[in-house]
Parts: structure tokens; C-alpha cells; sequence
């Protein structure tokens, strides 16, 4: 573990020990909803969220509906990009180490993951100016920046550096 | 839903119309507004027919009459359900919708939506909601057509609101007698009781079926003072609009603050406490999208 005046250097184990088909897959589980539930656990969720489709399609997105603790959500389930993947990351910790302590752990490991994400707002309708979905644009610029450059583009690149001149 | 198929002869001579609502003070269950209306030339008759305000005849009685009357082909009736899971969810908006407004809105939805039938209304009496004289004025704005009639206890003063309310008491009850509860768990019951606040089997069905996380069944409006003693034991849930709210009114930001420090979305106690950074000297692109690099964690 590194300490540094900014905080907490960690390190996130994403594939671990496990096969893949042990990977627990949360695809069509996961939520993000509007607020912050104190609360951190199993409940019923299947039991009483309860989300329907309304038919809507609103900016290519199709709308769903649902309500929690009497306010009515609507979001869209978005797919995560190929290549990419969601991941629920928990504290990596040994039994041994748990006893210790549970807070200066910065060792995470991947608990489950996930292929898309219900997305939720509170009596909004979902639009594709959302923060969160705004956040996958990152993904296009991040492919852009990462490409190899290829010959062609150099020659190309430079060519229209001439014309402008 | 309403009576009327073919729209009867007389209903284009000039009409009078009831409007009462039931399951207004319930904490569950649907909020009801009926009307009723005929010819004018009718009045009379009416009279005969033994409607009374709802809340002074036997279920059993006000399900006769609501039989009679659908059978009746110089009346003609509309409801308007109002779901509890709407109720909650206006009243508990970013821009909150309060009780009145809602019922405004249903008795306005009612009377228009007669008018569009074809039916010619000319007197329309209303039990008041809120202030009866602003309450007039807005309805007659609406509809300059109508003269509106609006006081306190219509059901009882005039027969053809006595109607509206049974129309509206019966379509009440069967409605939470059939409600098909959302919830899916084992431990769910149907014995809801009048789904008034002080009624005993109510208040035990409340307790029963109140949960730490989820609050209560959607039957359940969410939005009544009731609900309040029932929560002590849930989960506390901040919601981002409230969160802003208070952020708004002076003096409150830093009670946001202490309070979003409890939250503990994030692992590690950082020096800002804030929930997001303030994304300073971060490039536009990832500021507007919310998107930060996490280096320590």
C-alpha cells in the first residue's frame, strides 16, 4: 500500500482466480436511480421494483417507468459498448487482513459484472443530454484517440495542412 | 369511464351536471371523481330517486342505486380514477402538484370531457374543494359557458351531486376491493380496511406492510402526513431534487454537506466532501459529462 498527502493509491483485480462462467453477470439488474439509499444490502427488490415499459421513445431511447418510495422514475436500459463492461467492485480482502481492519483496504476486486445499465430520473423523461449517458461519449474519443495512425492518415493529415497553408 | 355509447336525444337540450369525489382523505387506495348529469327537464324526477350524499347510505344501498342508475337511460355518469401511484408521484414532483390542484383537475377533465360527447351543459354544481369563490372563478374561466355552482356540502343540497357521489363512493370501493397489488412478496394482505388514516384495520394493514427499504406497496400515497409515523425504522433516502433544493434556500448548504458525507458513496474519506468535485481544471468535455480520472481510491 503506497500513502501519499492525496490519498490512497489502490489497485482494482478485475478477472482474479475465477473462470468466466463464475463471473456473476448483473446484465439487466443493475439501476441507477436518482438518490442516495443509506443503505447498503440485500433486500426484495424483485418484490417491489417494479419497472414497465411504456411504449415511448424518446431520442432513440425506449422509455421505462417505475416508482420508488411514491415518486415516479422513468429511465431507459442502455447497452455498455462492445469492448467495454460494467463492473461491481468490492473490497479484495483476506480473512486474516478482515480482522484487522476493513477501512485500509485499497486492494478491489471485481464482484460481478455487467453488460447494461437502467438508467433512472426522477419525473424527467430520459434524453440523450443525460450526464450519464453523456458519459459514453467517452467512449467514441477514446477510440479516436487510442487508433493506430495509420500511413495514409499521416499523408492525408498532411496534405490538408498544405491546402490550408 | 363513462356511460354514454350513443349519445342520447336529450342531451342536447340544456343539462345539469354533479360532481363529488370519494377517497380524498384515504392514505390508500385510488381518489375517485364522479359526475352525473341529465336534462334539465329532468330535475324533478331525479329528485324522486332516493340519492342521497353517499356518506349517509348503507354499501349495500349505494351499490342498488349505482345499479339503478346505470340503467336509467335519462342519466348519463363518468369517473375519473386517479391512481394512487399518481397521486404520490404529483405530489411528490419537483414542482410539487398539491391535493386540490389534482382534484381541480379532475373535475375540470370531467366536465370537458362531457362537453366533448356532445352533451350541452349549462349548470354544473360542484362540492368545493379548497376556497369555493376562487374555485368558481377558475372553473368558470375555463368554461364561460357554464354557470358554476360551488359550495360546501353540494352532495347533500343538491340530488344530482348526490348521485356524483355514489357514482364516484361505489367506483371507490370496488376499485380497492379489486386492487391488484404490485408487489409480488408472500407476506402481502388485502385486508386494507376504509383506508382512512384512523381506522384500526388501516393502521394494522400500514404496519404490516411497511418496509425498511422500499417504504410501502405503491396503494400506499406515499405523500400523506400518515406515512411519516410509520418510517421511523426505514432506510433514509436523499434524492438529488431535494438535494438541490436545499442547496437553493440559504444557510442549508452546509447541512447538505454533513449530510452527504453519510452517505458514504464514496470508500475513502476524501478532503472535499462534496459529493462531486467542482471539476476545476478538468477539461470541459469530461466537466459537462461528469466524468473524472480516479487515481486514488
Amino acid at each position: 500500500m503506497e500513502r501519499s498527502n492525496n490519498g490512497i493509491s489502490g489497485t482494482i483485480v478485475l478477472n482474479g482466480n475465477l473462470p468466466p462462467e463464475k463471473v456473476v453477470d448483473l446484465t439487466g439488474k443493475v439501476h441507477q436511480l436518482p438518490c442516495c439509499i443509506k443503505f447498503n444490502g440485500p433486500s426484495d427488490v424483485l418484490h417491489y421494483f417494479k419497472p414497465k415499459s411504456t411504449g415511448v421513445i424518446v431520442d432513440g431511447l425506449s422509455v421505462e417507468e417505475a416508482h420508488f418510495r411514491g415518486r415516479k422514475l422513468q429511465g431507459t436500459t442502455v447497452p455498455i459498448p462492445q469492448g467495454y463492461s460494467g463492473f461491481v467492485l468490492g473490497k479484495k480482502m483476506s480473512d486474516e487482513k478482515r480482522k484487522r481492519s476493513e477501512e485500509d483496504s485499497s486492494c478491489w476486486e471485481m464482484k460481478a459484472k455487467f453488460q447494461n445499465i437502467t438508467l433512472w430520473n426522477h419525473d424527467s423523461l430520459p434524453s440523450e443530454n443525460d450526464a450519464s449517458l453523456r458519459a459514453f461519449h467517452l467512449f467514441s474519443v477514446a477510440a479516436a484517440l487510442h487508433r493506430p495512425v495509420s500511413v495514409e492518415d499521416l499523408e492525408a493529415a498532411s496534405i490538408d495542412q498544405e491546402l490550408e497553408q | 369511464m363513462s356511460s354514454l355509447g350513443q349519445l342520447p336525444i336529450w342531451a342536447s337540450k340544456p343539462c345539469i351536471m354533479g360532481i363529488d369525489e370519494a377517497g380524498r382523505g384515504p392514505v390508500l387506495g385510488p381518489m375517485v371523481y364522479g359526475c352525473l348529469y341529465c336534462a334539465r327537464s329532468y330535475q324533478k324526477i331525479l329528485s324522486t330517486l332516493q340519492f342521497a350524499d353517499s356518506k349517509t347510505l348503507k354499501e349495500q344501498k349505494r351499490e342498488e342505486l349505482f345499479e339503478e342508475l346505470k340503467t336509467n337511460k335519462s342519466i348519463g355518469w363518468a369517473v375519473d380514477v386517479i391512481d394512487p401511484r399518481d397521486l404520490s408521484a404529483k405530489m411528490l414532483k419537483k414542482n410539487k402538484v398539491n391535493l386540490n390542484e389534482i382534484s381541480h383537475n379532475s373535475a375540470i377533465g370531467l366536465v370537458r370531457k362531457t362537453l366533448d360527447l356532445g352533451v350541452l351543459l349549462t349548470e354544473v354544481y360542484v362540492d368545493t374543494v379548497g376556497d369555493p369563490e376562487k374555485y368558481r372563478v377558475k372553473l368558470s374561466e375555463i368554461f364561460p359557458a357554464i354557470k358554476f355552482v360551488v359550495t360546501k356540502k353540494a352532495d347533500s343540497l343538491y340530488p344530482v351531486v348526490s348521485g356524483a357521489s355514489i357514482v364516484a363512493k361505489v367506483t371507490r370501493d370496488r376499485a380497492l376491493r379489486d386492487w391488484v397489488l404490485d408487489e409480488t412478496a408472500e407476506n402481502m394482505q388485502r385486508n386494507f380496511g376504509s383506508g382512512y388514516p384512523g381506522d384500526p384495520e388501516t393502521k394494522a394493514w400500514l404496519d404490516h406492510h411497511k418496509h425498511t427499504l422500499f417504504g410501502f406497496p405503491t396503494l400506499v400515497r406515499f405523500s400523506w402526513g400518515t406515512c411519516n409515523a410509520y418510517s421511523k425504522d426505514s432506510v433514509e433516502v436523499v434524492w438529488e431534487s431535494d438535494a438541490s433544493e436545499e442547496d437553493e434556500s440559504n444557510g442549508r448548504a452546509s447541512k447538505r454537506q454533513m449530510k452527504l458525507t453519510n452517505i458514504g458513496f464514496t470508500g475513502v474519506k476524501t478532503k472535499s466532501e462534496d459529493i462531486e468535485s467542482s471539476g476545476k481544471g478538468r477539461c470541459k468535455f469530461f466537466q459537462a459529462r461528469k466524468l473524472e480520472l480516479l487515481s486514488q481510491f
